[in-house]
């Protein structure tokens, strides 16, 4: 066991561990926001705007996310077109690259998740809206998205951790989060098992972090949906 | 029927913990084939590449029933060090830390290192002259070694395989790759795509930065010194016999 170049990298899995918390958050955060409309694009009573949000989330949820990031990062910078567009500044750049392949990636399955917690509003809360006579975008922020929000929370919590953990891929297009600083050790060291050990004690920490909020954060606004003995 | 699958297992565990220790022992020697012209995959998944026509070439010499697989850059030390290998040979430089943890046979080639940019970039290989500029490097080589020490003014990227960071010259987000002269002529400026780029700077090896390292050598488990003694004897004979010398002219017109 060499433990102590470990110790010795202490500052680099910290930049480390800065850049995955960066990933992680920035894209949930992004996602967040184009998935509550699109959940209900979703749910459309126009079938033409159903089926393109649905053929998005088939396309992202359908390919394996390091396909989708080495497509974006690698296999655009390929066409002269965009390498002389006025996008190849961002695209030059492989956070810009992570996070779009990220954002597209995590934006289609808390698409799917919020949509699915829309279909299961019981219809009772929706009539109730509509007989104090709310106006629609009124209904829609004041009932549904609440109401959907809490009841998607278990499984929005699971996509979460997913994300945090998908970060990892960034590694491979050089930017240094948690496990790129664990495997560049490795190559410097050509020792394995404590760097990664290393990493996964970082990964699983903020894990434990994400579940424990949830965990209040659920008690506190979806114990209305917790079944009740009388 | 539980006596069965509890005798087939430890059959099972049986062969795997001990054919190694009385069977002719076959010797593993693993490359990242991410290198042309010294090791790559051809169309048909064929490990192809001056090391592995090398070391088929040792290996005949020296009696040896070899086995020469791809594997990943990242994992190759760790699981030479483990003993999952036998012995590595991905054009492996001798350096101190090397040493310190695995065996090498004699050396067989002596690399020069250079730089490619784009043609008339005009950037002065020296500390100051790539100060902003970005290098592409294969990460945990004597390239990411000698830039990491030398030129803290750059920005160096690092990548898993020895291709693509030439993927990211020929793209625009490297202004420089740090390469083995003969991996750069030979899979990059004869191709199409590396046809706007040219080599820069000056020659370098191991006479000028300790991280370039001895020369290059076949990395061997640190205490198997029984197969460093048979690869140093097929490598002196096929050294003797001309091999060397046509492969060396077969790749490199040297």
């Amino acid at each position: 066991m060499n433990w102590n170049i470990i110790v010795e990298n202490i500052p680099l899995y910290f930049t480390g561990m800065k850049l995955t918390l960066f990933l992680a958050f920035t894209s949930l955060a992004l996602s967040f926001i184009i998935a509550v409309p699109l959940s209900f694009l979703r749910n459309s009573a126009r079938s033409g705007v159903r089926y393109a949000v649905s053929a998005y989330t088939l396309l992202f949820r359908g390919t394996p996310l390091l396909v989708q990031l080495f497509l974006i990062y690698f296999g655009l910078a390929q066409f002269g077109l965009i390498r002389h567009s006025f996008m190849w500044p961002w695209l030059s750049s492989p956070l810009v690259c992570v996070l779009l392949a990220f954002v597209l990636n995590t934006a289609a399955y808390t698409t799917e998740i919020f949509a699915g917690a829309l279909r299961s509003i019981p219809v009772g809360e929706l009539e109730a809206a509509r007989a104090y006579g709310l106006p629609k975008s009124k209904q829609a922020i004041r009932i549904l998205v609440p109401a959907m929000l809490t009841r998607a929370l278990p499984l929005y919590g699971n996509e979460m951790i997913m994300m945090l953990h998908a970060t990892s891929l960034a590694s491979t297009v050089t930017l240094l989060e948690t496990t790129g600083v664990a495997r560049r050790i490795t190559l410097d060291n050509y020792i394995q098992f404590e760097p990664y050990v290393t990493a996964a004690g970082i990964y699983l920490t903020i894990t434990f972090v994400i579940i424990t909020s949830f965990q209040i954060v659920q008690r506190r606004f979806a114990g209305y949906l917790e079944p009740r003995s009388i | 029927m539980r006596i069965l699958i509890n005798s087939a297992c430890a059959l099972v565990l049986a062969t795997t913990f001990l054919t190694p220790a009385f069977a002719a022992e076959k010797v593993t020697i693993a490359t990242d084939a991410t290198f042309p012209p010294f090791e790559s995959i051809d169309e048909n998944g064929k490990l192809i590449g001056f090391d592995i026509e090398l070391m088929e070439a040792i290996c005949k010499e020296a009696e040896l029933d070899c086995d020469i697989i791809g594997a990943a850059w990242d994992g190759m030390f760790p699981s030479l060090i483990e003993g999952k290998y036998h012995a590595l040979i991905s054009q492996l430089t001798v350096t101190d830390k090397r040493r310190q943890v695995v065996a090498f046979s004699d050396i067989y080639d002596h690399p020069i290192f250079r730089f490619a940019a784009k043609k008339g970039a005009d950037i002065t290989i020296s500390p100051e002259g790539v100060t902003g500029k970005i290098i592409a490097v294969q990460t945990g080589t004597p390239m990411d070694a000698y830039v990491t020490a030398h030129m803290p003014g750059a920005t160096i990227k690092r990548y898993d395989s020895g291709s693509a960071p030439f993927l990211d010259l020929t793209n625009g987000r490297a202004d420089l790759v740090l390469g083995y002269q003969a991996q750069i002529v030979h899979s990059f400026l004869k191709t199409d795509d590396g046809k706007d780029f040219e080599l820069t700077g000056p020659e370098m090896t191991g006479k000028d930065a300790k991280e370039f390292g001895e020369g290059v050598a076949i990395a061997i488990g640190k205490n198997n010194t029984q197969l460093v003694e048979d690869v140093n004897r097929g490598l002196s004979k096929v050294r003797e016999n001309g091999t060397l010398k046509a492969l060396m002219t077969k790749y490199f017109g040297e």
